[in-house]
């Protein structure tokens, strides 16, 4: 069994000596493959397979293939890039020269006198007035940060939020020389809206942009 | 209301990344999609631990101002 870690273009450069990664081609795709991850999905487990494919990302374009992924053998991955090779080839378009950004929007008002269900049963009109109000700061979050960053990005995605007092959860496809203003564009937003609190991490390997 | 702490943020967003993106393979993966949410709520009692958690820098500019 191996590992698959990324798809790319072949040729490619030399793969970093990282991880026993080792390159397995097919016409102008290559799969970028390294032996069974084995043990627990740790956190630790989760950075070090990140820190390779960000090394991959480094001197090429790479779509990143999700966490976990193996294949019996190296036919089998040369199989899977022939059978793939034209939704391959334009994701790989797709991100060609750009990286992912990761903005999350939060409500950064002490919300603590809103009830919860386990502090306070709320009423039915509490609960609509409470629901209404999480309504409308998402949507402001949208407005206020998705619009101007969508508008910088060359695509975006937009997830579902699913924490308390989460407003915004998305990803953007950031030209390679462009995360700097970006993330300026970012902190500007960040600082003519005290009543969210935005976080920006990345350059990440496109994995909200690769095709599946 | 619990919020994430800012080393929290690296390794959320990195959970959301290699465990619900990526290019999906037909083949025999090891990892189930149904599994993602016992990993976030096995990894969250590890966050606080994880040193390389914050490595995964915050843009420049970004940090514990925000």
């Amino acid at each position: 069994m191996i590992t698959l870690y990324a798809i790319t273009d072949h040729p490619t450069p030399p793969v970093p000596r990282l991880g026993e990664m080792r390159v397995v081609p097919s016409g102008d795709l290559a799969a970028v493959c390294g032996p069974v991850i084995k043990g627990e999905v740790t956190a630790e487990a989760l950075w070090q397979h990140e820190q390779l494919v960000e090394a991959l990302m480094q001197d090429r374009d790479v779509l990143p293939v999700r966490y976990g992924t193996c294949l019996p053998d190296d036919a089998a991955a040369e199989r899977t890039l022939q059978d793939n090779h034209a939704e391959f080839a334009a994701s790989l378009d797709t991100v060609r020269g750009a990286v992912e950004l990761a903005v999350r929007v939060f409500a950064a008002l002490d919300r603590a006198h809103v009830p919860t269900p386990a502090a306070a049963p709320m009423t039915g009109a509490e609960y609509l007035r409470a629901r209404a109000r999480s309504a409308a700061e998402e949507s402001d979050a949208t407005v206020i940060v998705h619009s101007p960053l969508a508008r910088a990005a060359r695509a975006c995605t937009v997830a579902r939020v699913n924490r308390p007092g989460e407003l915004l959860r998305a990803a953007y496809l950031v030209d390679r020389d462009q995360t700097a203003p970006f993330a300026a564009h970012v902190k500007e937003i960040q600082e003519g809206n005290p009543q969210l609190r935005i976080t920006c991490t990345g350059p990440w390997p496109p994995y909200s942009f690769a095709g599946s | 209301m619990t919020t994430l702490a800012e080393q929290d943020i690296g390794l959320v967003d990195l959970i959301d990344r290699l465990l619900g993106g990526g290019v999906v393979i037909a083949g025999d993966i090891t990892l189930a999609a149904a599994d993602v949410d016992l990993v976030y709520v096995g990894l969250r009692a590890l966050i606080a631990s994880v040193a390389t958690a914050t490595e995964k820098g915050v843009l420049p500019g970004m940090g514990s101002a925000l």
